[in-house]
């Protein structure tokens, strides 16, 4: 499958095939990294947004400020973000499921309000990212996106490849017996605090690694583009429809809405994305209601993800 | 062995799917395509509307044969490419910077266009012509104002609207003007503007200006636009004891501004605002007579049509086909329209560098267009138009009014604004 | 700080605030008796908003007399989302409680988006306008009508909770849903008529909102966040606590704007739900 991917942009020449492959490795990625929170530690939340816009400030503000290369920033970022998920982590998962989730969704709001009125990285006009010509130091490539494709390919590999190494780890062992009963982990012994800030912080590095990828792609970010509150909807709704808590499944759910998104915002037109939203939401009410386990769910026969 | 068959199902699969999908967009043949992205939803979205009306109205005309003094009006057509029509693909960017320059990279790559034109929001007309200077496509910018747009040294981008800079200059000018004719006092002003990069740009030249013409700054008010309340806004206003209030807002922010005015009986001696949301057609609509007596920057206005009748004219088919009147806003997107498909034209192809440098040394003439400059002509560095020229007019009676330079003016400003419980 | 414009910021910050109470006490309602966070509370109150809107705009009928139709439609609607997917995930992980009531929010949210498009909305001309002075401070006549009408609804449902036998029925099952079913009350009963009630409040206060306030589909996302706020300050199931913290957030919120900086002023709201959540989740006036 993997050759075939390296493939693919080979046969798919032109730019819109490859930019929807670009969206749906990063999506993928974002998606999984949520799903080490949510789906595999069963901590929901719903801000997943902080770390995506901390990573992509990051990226973009070292270049714009101290004209260092984006691959700085991102590694920034990534540290960046960690920071504030324990930040983020430690006091919040004292509460338990709803109120962690509405926690993380009033955090979300409360970095979108301030990064809108903080001026040092530009406010509501946002960061625009010098154009330079073709670079790879500079990650900014404007005549093609082959570069594009292959490194958010690479990052979605990486988000597998750690998710794959945690549900096979001990660690992941924790993080599951955390998800499906607290409080008798925590009489074995088990650090509840602990392994779920480990998951947090995963979960935070992998997502602002993306943000940082996505900054360079679109070489503009603002406050309402990299950390809106349907953007954490969007990752926790990729997972959940494809099957929250398995190695596939927010990939599976992403190959199928990402591109279902695209399609309905060009052809239905200029009105934007509110026929794939009404389907996302649609889907999500069906999936809790018939199909907890997402669409994998359909293709397991009980067992445990 | 099972599961290498899976991944192989999986793998087709996942290509029959992406097949399924085919590659949106045609070709362009024939018809000259042309992309114009303008906020067709949020809460610009009247204005957007207003715009596209007028663009589709200009191309009427390009394309058919009227008996007026503008380019390209008495031939069907483009007449150095065979008679081609121009056709207008129209995007909504709903007032988002990267959804506008979504839309921009995929006019250019999957709709094939020639050129591009947009946005009305600064911010967005940022973005999207970053996409179109990446692709090397021209891009025609009729109505953002925000000075920065034109000091990129991009090469494909160009503004035909005169810009925020001069037009603070204008405010401040009318200022001195009203101080020494009418003998009113003046000292202090109070900027109130959005935070996207057209409200930090009027800040930042509103501000250049006022100390260069000697007037004092008493508040600056950030906002953000989309509010749902402006009572702090207004009461720091109040608060400050400013003369005039200089606003910047897009429509949405003029109308609750106004109607919180009008909730806190809170009105100075007159109201400055730099164009936008004070001259959008929602705005006189939803506010009627408690909208009135804003004064506004502007660079056209229908009374001009007593100076040039060609105005009066082409308004007249504007509102019998939409229904209302032509304002600042639709007027450039219809000279916008306008300069790009002559540029076209004598470019003679639709080859983006040949059009590119016929709009380098592209002019035309005051005469020949319907608005109040000078005509249009390029700067070689930036791209500008330097033969544009700002108005002030006032909203009287449901009707914009010039009232400067008085030299142009076709009655006297109506000073200081009066009060809500003498209307 | 000059005291008058002191005291218009906190008589605004009062009206707006008997609106939030009104959202929170419907929330509150369901929370309480069956522990479900609705996501979509806010968009209940969209809906009716865009009720009222649509009847106005095609019938020009005044919000104030479209609101019992908000106020029964919504209720309807509340029966209809319990019967259909409440239900269903009553014994459900809660991680699928949440996924449910929030794919409601976003199915809610869109559909209104897709056919009402994004554009603000506003109602232009009702029975009140203008303002009333107060010796310098102004209270717009829209405002108070609303706000008028959010504390009668919410003292309705107050008289409904603790002082009828069906308001009885309901606490008794929020407070122990096995002893309820064993004193013979249909707890699915109750769950369905807090559910109506609770989206009913939802679009009344939708309905009161839309005469001043721009109408636009995620208006529902804002007020619903700060119906959150409320209800978790207020103690969950606790009718008066709601409508006091509803209040107490308008009045921080105009506060935190007139003091400091208007464009950070939800910001303020927000740490204040953070903190209680952390060190008082019982509410500041629950019972834990």
């Amino acid at each position: 499958m993997l050759a075939a991917a390296v493939a693919y942009p080979f046969v798919f020449r032109k730019p819109f095939p490859q930019d929807l492959a670009i969206k749906i490795f990063l999506f993928g990625g974002l998606a999984s990294a949520w799903n080490v929170l949510g789906g595999f530690t069963g901590q929901v939340s719903l801000g997943n947004a902080i770390f995506f816009g901390v990573g992509a400030y990051a990226t973009a503000v070292v270049q714009t400020h101290w004209g260092w290369t984006p691959w700085v920033g991102m590694v920034l970022g990534m540290g960046v973000a960690c920071g504030v998920a324990f930040v983020i982590g430690y006091p919040c998962f004292r509460l338990k499921g709803h109120y962690f989730a509405m926690a993380t969704l009033a955090i979300g709001e409360v970095f979108s309000t301030l990064f809108m009125n903080w001026q040092w990285v530009g406010g509501a006009v946002g960061v625009y990212i010098p154009l330079r010509d073709d670079t790879w130091k500079y990650f900014q490539f404007g005549t093609t996106k082959l570069p594009y494709y292959y490194v958010t390919l690479a990052f979605l590999v990486l988000a597998l490849l750690i998710s794959e190494g945690i549900l096979r780890s001990r660690m992941g062992y924790y993080f599951r017996a955390i998800r499906e009963d607290q409080d008798a982990a925590r009489s074995l012994g088990v650090s509840a605090r602990g392994y779920k800030l480990s998951a947090i912080g995963i979960s935070a590095m992998i997502t602002s690694l993306g943000g940082g990828l996505y900054a360079q792609y679109v070489l503009f970010i603002d406050p309402p583009s990299v950390f809106p509150m349907m953007l954490s909807i969007q990752v926790v709704l990729l997972a959940v429809l494809g099957g929250v808590g398995t190695l596939w499944g927010p990939v599976l759910g992403t190959v199928i809405l990402i591109p279902l998104s695209e399609f309905t915002r060009i052809y239905i037109g200029g009105t934007g994305s509110g026929l794939d939203l009404i389907a996302y939401g649609f889907l999500i009410v069906l999936v809790s209601v018939v199909q907890p386990r997402g669409i994998l769910g359909f293709f397991r026969k009980g067992g445990n993800a | 062995m099972k599961k290498t068959w899976r991944m192989v199902y999986v793998t087709v699969g996942v290509f029959l799917w992406f097949s399924a999908f085919p590659a949106a967009g045609a070709w362009a043949a024939d018809p000259v395509r042309i992309g114009a992205i303008y906020p067709l939803t949020g809460p610009a979205a009247s204005t957007g509307a207003e715009m596209t009306d007028a663009i589709t109205l200009a191309v009427d005309i390009i394309n058919g044969k009227y008996d007026l003094d503008l380019p390209l009006a008495r031939t069907e057509g483009l007449p150095n490419l065979k008679g081609a029509t121009i056709k207008v693909i129209f995007a909504d960017h709903q007032g988002k910077p990267d959804i506008g320059q979504a839309e921009a990279e995929r006019m250019i790559t999957t709709e094939k266009v020639a050129a591009l034109m947009g946005c009305y929001y600064s911010s967005v007309t940022t973005t999207a012509s970053i996409a179109a200077e990446r692709h090397k496509i021209p891009f025609l910018n009729p109505e953002s104002t925000d000075p920065k747009l034109t000091e990129r040294g991009f090469r494909y981008f160009f503004r035909t609207t005169p810009f925020d800079d001069p037009f603070a200059e204008n405010f401040f000018q009318f200022l001195d003007d009203m101080k020494k004719k009418k003998k009113v006092k003046i000292d202090s002003v109070a900027i109130v503007h959005e935070n996207t990069s057209f409200g930090m740009g009027v800040l930042v030249s509103e501000k250049k200006y006022a100390e260069k013409y000697g007037y004092k700054v008493v508040a600056e008010i950030m906002y953000a636009e989309k509010a749902t309340s402006l009572v702090s806004e207004v009461q720091k206003l109040r608060a400050s004891g400013a003369d005039v209030v200089m606003p910047a807002s897009y429509t949405a922010d003029a109308i609750l501004y106004m109607k919180t005015f009008k909730d806190l009986r809170y009105m100075p001696q007159a109201i400055l605002a730099m164009d936008a949301g004070y001259i959008a057609e929602d705005y006189r609509k939803t506010l009627g007579k408690d909208g009135e007596y804003v004064l506004s920057r502007e660079v056209w206005a229908l009374d001009l049509a007593k100076k040039k009748p060609m105005i009066a004219t082409v308004n007249e088919i504007y509102k019998k086909r939409f229904g209302r009147d032509m304002n600042g806003n639709s007027a450039r997107s219809f000279t916008g329209m306008m300069v790009l498909a002559d540029a076209i034209n004598r470019a003679g192809s639709t080859d983006s560098e040949k059009i590119r440098e016929a709009l380098e040394k592209y002019t035309l003439s005051g005469d020949n267009m319907i608005m109040p400059w000078e005509g249009v002509a390029f700067d070689a560095k930036t791209h500008q138009n330097t033969k544009g020229r700002g108005i002030i007019v006032q909203l009287i009676d449901g009707q914009f009014h010039t009232v400067w330079p008085f030299e142009l003016a076709s009655r006297d400003v109506i000073w200081p604004i009066p009060a809500w419980d003498k209307r | 700080m000059f005291l008058p414009e002191l005291a218009q910021s906190l008589l605004s910050g009062v009206l707006m605030g008997l609106i939030f109470a009104l959202v929170a006490v419907g929330l509150t309602l369901i929370w309480g008796i069956m522990d479900i966070v609705n996501f979509a509370h806010g968009d209940f109150l969209m809906t009716g908003m865009y009720l009222s809107f649509w009847m106005y705009s095609l019938w020009g009928i005044d919000p104030l007399l479209s609101l019992p139709v908000s106020g029964i439609f919504l209720f309807f609607l509340g029966v209809v989302v319990y019967q259909l997917i409440i239900r269903r995930i009553l014994g459900a992980p809660m991680l699928i409680q949440i996924f449910a009531t929030f794919g409601l929010m976003i199915l809610m949210r869109y559909v209104a988006f897709y056919f009402f498009t994004p554009n603000y909305r506003t109602i232009q001309h009702t029975f009140l306008s203008g303002s009333i002075d107060l010796g310098g401070i102004y209270l717009p006549v829209p405002q108070l009508a609303a706000a008028a009408g959010a504390f009668l609804t919410t003292g309705a449902v107050y008289v409904l909770i603790h002082r009828t036998r069906i308001g009885g029925a309901l606490q008794a099952t929020a407070e122990d849903r096995e002893a309820a079913a064993l004193m013979g009350i249909d707890t699915d009963r109750m769950f369905t008529l807090a559910w109506g009630i609770g989206a009913a409040t939802a679009g009344i206060a939708g309905s009161l909102l839309s005469i001043f306030f721009y109408i636009f589909p995620e208006v529902g996302g804002i007020f619903g966040l700060i119906a959150f706020v409320a209800v978790t300050l207020g103690g969950f199931g606790n009718v008066a606590g709601a409508f006091v913290a509803g209040i107490l957030i308008g009045v921080i919120e105009a506060l935190a704007g007139h003091f400091y900086d208007p464009a950070l002023k939800t910001v303020f709201v927000y740490a204040l739900f953070l903190g209680v959540l952390f060190f008082r989740p019982q509410g500041l006036l629950g019972v834990k």
